[in-house]
């Protein structure tokens, strides 16, 4: 059987999507964070299997998670697309080798720890000088806005760098890059959807923020787009934090018959 | 022998068979599904009233006919977070509107802005009645016995078939894990931070589980002949016909030409 | 039932495995013959590879988990390295200790589950149908036809694992601790069935298990692994009375032990045979729990 789809990436991904669905949920009821940990599995078969798997693992969740019955319902079917780029991505950094360990120590490790502060500052400041949040004309945008942009900003700054360093593990690093760019990338995708179906908004918490941003005078698509690019990359940075955490704890000889296994272990032998 | 084996053909049990009552609902199930997407599209894809309107006339017709019109009501409420968000947002904040109907405070709601979201709320609500009418007229067994034979193949039909009969069975397992945490101090109430940091307890042994579980599974499918390049036995035949096949075509090509040409300026409905 | 000259339903020959990825040999030289209606038992400490011999002798390893298997493998006189996956299935089939993870979870009933291999071959209809019947009647389960595979205990879900693997009517059946997780009453039915399968039905029957007092009631011949190799061979009763296999971390049968307790006291032959009759029933019990 084609590696791609061998008996054992069909026996993960069932899983993979119930732990979606199910984590989704969870968060969604209980926790009350404006983030959604729903692509942990997506980006799990991703890493494991390649894009196309973790492609389809993310649609398939989506279209369960609105249309089997008895879990079915909510609205989050139309976002399938967004699911399945995220899986495209999962599983391009997965091919590139990023979710692999690589212990170091010394000043090489305080350097990457830098560097990884500095990334996540660099990502942010384009994102926080959004015209929906700064431009005058529109008309100004609320103070606590970007006050908060700078303050999760620089929170994940310390926590991703405390990450590389306390890990000794430049991996860190790249799981940071490939979740900020791939949250940045979702936000885009997204947009347009939330914009077109639903009214730009999407019945959580983090309406607030769309909210502001109107007041602020951004249109339909910009105050989506600003939500978005609030909410994604943080919760695709945790999400692939977890991945890379949980996957670091499984043995080379299971990873290994994975189709992607070897760019995770990097020829590790057990 | 051939009178023997035909013979026992005819005893599949009633409870292995599982035959539906009902017109509609003895559609066949791809037609069904056929019918949901092309609604979803029009609900969405076609801009005004009309698109939502007539989608929503035809799923309440549907729903009369198959009696389902009380078990739709979870599906409705559901979504009333989100209308309510679109119905305010929107109302009050809808960029570059001027016709303002009353002011409260800072925010003032305009005609444009209500117009647009009561057209969001009905797309939103139609779309929801028409992903409620699939869910509750289609077994996902019929529909995946079908979507097999159509192309699907075991494979695919396994992912689906095995991630929603998990998710219950890990809804469990999440439940307990949580109630132990709350025991231990897991706030859905607290800090951000420590709602977060409450997380990686129960993502953590769900997606490890799920990765160790795995090889037990693949091996478990290759032991029951999974990889059998034969075409699997249909044991619950699943009927069509060309009438069937008819709708499913024009349902399809009719909204997708209905939103394409909308979107080229050609047709627009009020 | 034997057709004189026919090939064993299994038969390991020389055999050595080492999993992929890495360097030990997890099986180092094993020879066993298993004819049709025999059940022999396999015991050993954790790590001598008593689940790495049921994977070879189910084709699994290599056919699904790859690795590396020298020597003679061979099914049916079919050696398993020159068949695919579903042909070994079909030959040997294999139970698992953990019920839930071996079910499908695709079928509504036990009765879809019982036909998810045969359907998977492409039988004809009338075919499944009859071997459906037939493994459960095997297993005596035909109550729990219609029952949802999900919400069973676990006996009653290895026996529906069973009813399964049998479907697939492979000669030579491997049973890795299928009782680990069972309650008694659940270890008592899984016995049973073992010996039904094996006595009326023909079945070549591998049994891997920690309880010897189950052993001690079901197989006839047994094997005691350390290290990859087999160490002791014989007849069930020869193989559990050994004194050598407490070195080996294995706990022989209660019976074995009270035996011996009794032969220290010095207890005297009239009273020690009333209480080896009483042991025989204390075994059966055991056997159970």
């Amino acid at each position: 059987m084609s590696g791609m789809f061998s008996t054992r990436v069909i026996a993960l991904m069932p899983v993979a999507i119930a732990i979606n669905i199910v984590l989704g949920a969870i968060v969604q009821q209980y926790l009350k964070l404006p983030i959604y940990l729903d692509s942990i599995g997506t980006i799990l078969v991703g890493v494991l299997a390649g894009p196309i798997p973790g492609a389809i693992t993310g649609v398939l969740s989506n279209l369960i998670w609105q249309y089997a019955p008895v879990i079915g319902g909510g609205t989050i079917g139309p976002f399938a697309i967004t699911a399945g780029v995220i899986g495209l991505l999962a599983g391009l950094w997965g091919w590139l080798g990023v979710y692999r360990p690589r212990p170091a120590s010394g000043t090489q490790l305080l350097l990457s720890a830098l560097v990884g502060a500095a990334l996540v500052i660099l990502v942010v400041l384009p994102i926080i000088n959004n015209p929906a949040y700064t431009n005058p004309d529109i008309g100004g945008y609320p103070d606590w806005v970007y006050t908060a942009a700078i303050a999760i900003a620089a929170i994940a700054a310390v926590v991703v760098a405390a990450f590389i360093y306390v890990r000794r593990d430049l991996a860190g690093l790249w799981v940071a890059g490939a979740g900020i760019i791939t949250g940045i990338i979702a936000a885009f995708v997204s947009a347009p959807i939330a914009a077109i179906a639903f009214g730009g908004v999407t019945g959580s918490g983090t309406d607030l923020l769309v909210a502001a941003l109107r007041q602020g005078g951004a249109d339909v698509l910009s105050a989506s787009l600003g939500q978005g690019l609030f909410s994604d990359p943080i919760d695709k940075t945790i999400t692939s934090f977890v991945v890379f955490i949980v996957l670091a704890g499984v043995s080379v000889r299971v990873l290994a018959r994975f189709p992607l296994g070897e760019r995770l272990t990097g020829g590790r032998s057990a | 022998m051939e009178d023997a084996l035909n013979e026992a053909a005819s005893r599949v049990p009633d409870y292995v068979l599982r035959p539906v009552d009902g017109t509609y609902r003895r559609l066949n199930p791809t037609t069904k599904l056929v019918i949901a997407f092309s609604a979803a599209l029009v609900a969405f894809g076609v801009r005004g009233w009309t698109g939502p309107l007539v989608v929503l006339a035809i799923v309440v017709a549907t729903a009369a006919v198959t009696r389902i019109g009380r078990a739709m009501r979870p599906f409705v409420l559901a979504t009333i977070p989100l209308i309510a968000s679109i119905l305010l947002v929107n109302t009050f904040l809808y960029p570059g509107a001027e016709d303002v109907l009353l002011r409260v405070g800072p925010f003032a709601a305009t005609g444009t802005g209500l117009t647009e979201a009561l057209q969001a709320s009905l797309r939103v609500v139609a779309f929801a009645l028409s992903v409620a009418v699939f869910s509750l007229t289609t077994p996902t067994d019929d529909l995946l016995v079908d979507l097999e034979r159509r192309g699907v193949g075991r494979r695919g039909v396994f992912v689906i078939g095995s991630a929603i009969r998990t998710i219950p069975r890990m809804v469990e397992r999440a439940g307990e894990i949580v109630e132990a945490q709350r025991a231990r101090g897991l706030d859905t109430e607290g800090s951000p931070l420590r709602r977060i940091r409450g997380i990686l307890p129960l993502a953590g042994p769900m997606i490890l589980g799920a990765v160790t579980d795995v090889e037990e599974r693949t091996v478990a499918l290759e032991a029951r002949a999974f990889s059998a390049p034969a075409q699997r036995t249909v044991i619950r035949p699943i009927p069509d016909s060309p009438a069937q096949r008819a709708v499913r075509w024009s349902a399809g090509l009719g909204a997708a030409g209905l939103v394409a040409l909308g979107i080229a300026g050609i047709l627009r409905f009020p | 039932m034997t057709v004189p000259g026919a090939a064993a339903p299994l038969a390991l020959s020389g055999v050595r495995y080492q999993y992929a990825g890495t360097s030990a040999w997890a099986l180092d030289g094993v020879d066993l013959t298993v004819e049709p209606g025999r059940i022999l038992g396999v015991v050993g400490p954790n790590d001598a590879g008593k689940s790495t011999l049921a994977l070879v002798a189910s084709g699994l390893a290599p056919l699904a988990i790859g690795g590396r298997l020298e020597g003679s493998a061979a099914l049916g006189g079919r050696e398993t390295r020159e068949l695919a996956a579903h042909e070994a299935a079909q030959r040997s089939g294999i139970l698992f200790q953990n019920p839930s993870t071996q079910l499908s979870g695709t079928a509504h009933t036990v009765w879809e589950e019982v036909a998810f291999g045969p359907r998977n071959v492409g039988l004809g209809l009338g075919e499944i149908v009859e071997r459906v019947e037939a493994s459960l009647a095997a297993l005596r389960i035909e109550s729990l036809a219609p029952r949802d595979p999900a919400r069973l205990s676990g006996g009653q879900a290895q026996l529906v694992a069973l009813a399964s693997v049998f479907a697939l009517r492979p000669a030579c059946l491997v049973l890795d601790e299928p009782t680990s997780q069972l309650d008694p009453e659940g270890t008592r039915l899984v016995g049973e069935a073992i010996r039904r399968l094996a006595g009326e039905l023909g079945s070549a029957i591998l049994v891997t298990e920690h309880k010897t007092a189950l052993l001690a009631r079901v197989a006839d011949a047994a094997i005691a692994l350390r290290g990859g190799t087999v160490v002791a061979r014989g007849t069930v009763r020869e193989v559990l009375e050994d004194p050598a296999l407490i070195e080996l971390g294995v706990d022989p049968p209660p019976a074995v032990r009270l035996r011996r307790a009794l032969a220290a006291a010095e207890v005297d032959a009239g009273a020690a045979r009333r209480t080896l009759d009483a042991l025989a029933a204390l075994d059966v019990k055991e056997a159970a729990g």
